[in-house]
């Protein structure tokens, strides 16, 4: 054996063994897609504007406390299209105090001051900053209940790179569908708040007290279908104590044994809720998630880092609410645009199918491949067999899944690697009729196939290339396949089949070519 | 073995047959796209929400499309599963025009949720009321929860046994059969009895896409194709000649508009996999349509004698028998998943068993009767070769 042959082979052969080393046992070492699997796709959505209707509401009130503090009066400050706000009614002989407020206060806001009327838009470069905050703030706080689902690992990925509003979820082998759903869609934003009327079977009952006027800091809210609270109740616009101060969250149960959620507060917010309950013992505290209230109480004594809040929870949703708490409030609402959930059944039904169309793929192409090239059909197999196997072990070492339609892609492969194969025999046929001897039919045969053979794959390459540039999950995986494979069938076709000729021609004087 | 033993055929006399034939074929699908039928969109594309279904007991079709009927939800389209009379898959009408826009995805949940509940009849609904819990849709830690307080010991291990049964199964048809299959002992069956229920269906796979998206997939499905056709315009163009680029693009739009029109006549839904296995078609006829030009590059140099319509005759013939062979091979794998691959794959690898044909055709009559006639019409000073 010549000792170039000699590496080759050696070569040949690790490649093999690191390909059966990385992808042995497939089940473990191969990714399955979540078609496959089982599991569900989420596409969701931030509803940026939440973010920033929620920082005008606050301009809005930084420039009440600031014209009041400057004397400075107005009639009304309405919240006009999403970013903009205006104050109607302003002295115009104040204009030049106005305007100080405005540079010093209001750096964020570009404004424009016609007459008694002052224009706040909130500059575009800006609330871009801000939607783009509120999308990784939301990432992170979804990455953070699935953490607490213990289901580690699950990229959280962005749909689009910076000012998308879009998320992707992917989670693998999901039994209740439904629970995840709610469980990553719930704002989760907490609250405790002072009541000052209520409850009110409507909101004209509430605000006869108050002549039918809203006072300034109040707000109306409404109890949650789900607690034991009914109608309407009057509480502060500002809460003292919000879930951002949580330090922790986890399910307990009340006196009556019912399920409820205890709450710890960390240390500042501890400190806050204690002077706030010791200045208002005797009073109706609320507990507000989402805007809505979920349980009015007095306060009966001093509060300081824990609580708990009741409702008529199973106990499933007490674990859940205190999974949300514990992960943290979304800054701003979600919803879904896509969704895709396979069940297990389907899946396992999937990849039985898969293998069987692989196999019969397989047999029908080796069948074929004998019978009509003989033995250097076998060769032509022992190439497609190799291939397969550094498809597989590509597929575990770059960690892509392993899609239904990916499983299409191997068995396309599978018919288009003998691709290389046909055209070195055909060549090596044709300069055998020529009436070249064995060797050098062999060896110019591959030399010519060789452009064609890379010509032709290139192609069919940049084509997936740009199939896995726009597709999601399963096309990927798809595109993904098919261009290992093809890559693969360069290297097994062209060099490997080349060294087994090669073997056979060193051992004995061929007189005749099987092909 | 060889088909061919010395191939000589004149496939170049045929060209102008070959070109009403396609134009004929390209005709009558684009009036089909235009005037007839129209393509039609999957839930991908139009957004809508789809569910698959296994039900306990064999149901026919036309009662399902009864009980979708009874709640306003006649208009949905109901495909049955290779025949099982158990298994279907039902695609609930989209929402369009402006209510559709505003109300999303929540609408599509709502109308799936509405099949669901519409098809699960009433006897599982007063089942669930009377406290019994549904057997085919609960998950493992509630049903290991409820087998706790009989069976401290076993119940998280009878309730995996349980649920891996129908997951293979897909839908438990009764409690004696799970008893056989898995070995459960009598108490527990008798406890099950006693507290669950069989459901009516179990959903098997449920997607839904709000219009957003589906708007967006257009978007993108039109750029990857475009955008790939552009790359492999400028590929050959420079490993040939602009003529032979223009000639292969050509050829692949041609495939496209065929498989289209095939798939609009046969009214199959175009889904997301439908697009890629339409590029993978791309890829493919190219693939095809390279190795003839390569030949007709080679041939160029060598036959400089001949005429170009001579030339391409011997090109085609010389690789007539790899065109074939390969062809072949691939054709049979990709009917192998066609048969094999089950109704999820199915109409990818229908999609990819038309390219297979269209395509090998059209690199013999169609690319190289392009390059003839861009030859005649432009007659290149430097000839075609390179």
């Amino acid at each position: 054996m010549k000792k170039k042959l000699r590496w080759k082979v050696i070569l040949i052969l690790v490649v093999i063994a690191l390909a059966v080393f990385l992808s042995y046992p497939p089940g473990e070492k191969i990714n399955f897609g979540l078609d496959l699997q089982g599991g569900m796709h989420l596409v969701l959505q931030v509803i940026t504007d939440d973010a920033i209707n929620a920082e005008t509401d606050q301009a809005i009130l930084r420039l009440q406390e600031q014209l009041k503090k400057e004397d400075i009066g107005y009639e009304t400050m309405p919240k006009g299209e999403i970013g903009r706000f205006s104050a109607q009614g302003i002295d115009p002989s104040q204009e030049a105090k106005i305007k100080e407020i405005l540079d010093d206060y209001f750096r964020d806001w570009d404004y424009t001051i016609i007459g008694n009327a002052i224009s706040l838009s909130l500059k575009s470069g800006v609330a871009m900053q801000y939607r783009e905050q509120t999308v990784r703030m939301s990432q992170e706080t979804i990455r953070n209940r699935i953490d607490e689902l213990g289901l580690a690992e699950i990229p959280i990925q962005r749909q689009g790179g910076y000012g998308s509003d879009r998320i992707i979820v992917e989670l693998p082998g999901v039994e209740n569908p439904e629970r995840v759903k709610n469980l990553i869609k719930t704002t989760a934003f907490l609250e405790w708040k002072l009541v000052y009327a209520g409850p009110a079977p409507d909101e004209e009952t509430l605000l006869k007290k108050f002549e039918g006027e809203l006072p300034e800091d109040k707000e109306i809210l409404k109890a949650d279908p789900n607690s034991s609270e009914q109608g309407y109740y009057l509480v502060d616009r500002v809460a003292p104590i919000t879930g951002q101060d949580l330090r922790n969250a986890r399910r307990s149960t009340d006196q009556w044994n019912n399920p409820a959620v205890q709450f710890m507060l960390n240390p500042d917010g501890a400190k806050r809720f204690y002077k706030f309950t010791s200045d208002n013992i005797g009073k109706l505290l609320s507990v507000v998630l989402d805007n809505r209230i979920y349980e009015v109480a007095t306060i009966e004594g001093r509060i300081s880092d824990s609580g708990i809040i009741r409702g008529t929870f199973t106990i499933e949703q007490a674990d859940d609410l205190s999974m949300v708490l514990r992960a943290g409030a979304l800054p701003a609402s979600i919803r879904y645009l896509e969704e895709r959930t396979i069940g297990p059944s389907l899946g396992a039904d999937s990849i039985r199918r898969g293998l069987t169309a692989i196999t019969a793929a397989l047999i029908l192409v080796i069948l074929f491949m004998v019978f009509y090239y003989r033995v250097s059909g076998l060769n032509a197999v022992v190439a497609l067999v190799l291939n397969i196997l550094i498809l597989m072990g590509a597929l575990a070492y770059f960690k892509a899944a392993l899609t239904l339609p990916g499983i299409a892609g191997i068995i396309l492969t599978i018919g288009m690697a003998v691709d290389a194969n046909v055209l070195v025999f055909e060549r090596i046929r044709e300069e055998l009729s020529t009436g070249k001897d064995i060797v050098n039919s062999i060896s110019s045969g591959f030399a010519r196939a060789f452009r064609t053979i890379l010509d032709a794959n290139v192609t069919t390459i940049i084509a997936a290339i740009f199939l896995f540039q726009f597709g999601t999950g399963p096309i990927r995986g798809f595109a993904i396949t098919l261009i290992i494979g093809i890559t693969a069938s360069m290297f097994t076709a062209v060099f490997v089949s080349r060294v087994i000729f090669d073997l056979g021609s060193a051992r004995k004087k061929r007189e005749k070519l099987s092909i | 073995m060889q088909i061919f033993k010395k191939p000589n055929f004149k496939f170049m006399k045929y060209k102008y047959i070959a070109f009403s034939m396609s134009g004929i074929l390209i005709l009558i699908g684009i009036i089909n796209i235009t005037s007839g039928k129209g393509l039609n969109p999957g839930i991908d594309f139009a957004g809508g929400s789809l569910i698959r279904i296994v039900f306990r007991d064999p149901t026919p079709i036309s009662q399902i499309r009864q009980s979708l009927a009874e709640v306003g939800l006649g208009k949905s389209r109901i495909q049955e599963v290779e025949k099982t009379e158990r298994e279907y898959i039902i695609r609930s009408f989209s929402i369009t025009g402006e209510e559709g826009e505003e109300l999303g995805i929540e609408a599509h949940e709502v109308i799936g949720n509405r099949v669901i509940d519409a098809l699960r009849g009433t006897e599982d609904k007063s089942s669930l009321e009377r406290g019994l819990k549904n057997l085919n849709s609960i998950d493992r830690t509630t049903l290991t929860l409820i087998l706790e307080p009989s069976f401290p010991e076993q119940a998280s291990e009878i309730a995996t046994t349980i649920i891996d049964f129908r997951v293979a199964e897909g839908i438990i048809k009764d409690l004696a059969e799970l008893q056989q299959a898995t070995g459960i002992s009598q108490e527990a069956v008798d406890f099950l009895k006693g507290q669950t229920f069989l459901g009516h269906l179990t959903v098997l796979s449920r997607e839904t896409v709000g219009p957003q998206v589906g708007h967006d997939l257009r978007r993108k499905a039109a750029q990857a194709t475009v955008w790939a056709l552009i790359g492999l315009l400028i590929y050959i163009g420079i490993r040939f000649k602009f003529a032979y680029g223009v000639s292969a693009i050509i050829t692949l739009a041609h495939d496209v508009l065929i498989t289209l029109g095939v798939f609009s006549l046969t009214n199959r839904e175009i889904n997301l996999p439908v697009i890629a296995a339409i590029l993978t078609i791309v890829g493919y006829s190219l693939n095809d349509t390279i190795v003839i030009f390569v030949r007709v590059r080679d041939n160029l140099k060598i036959m400089r004698r001949h005429g170009f319509e001579d030339i391409l005759d011997s090109s085609i013939n010389q690789t007539l028998s790899r065109t074939v062979i390969t062809s072949s091979t691939t054709f049979l794998t990709v009917f192998a998943l066609f048969l094999f691959g089950g109704e999820v794959i199915n109409d990818f690898a229908f999609t990819l068993i038309i390219g297979v044909l269209v395509g090998t055709y059209s690199s013999i009559y169609q690319s190289c009767p392009l390059l003839y006639f861009w030859n005649k019409i432009f007659k290149p000073k430097k000839g075609m070769g390179k």
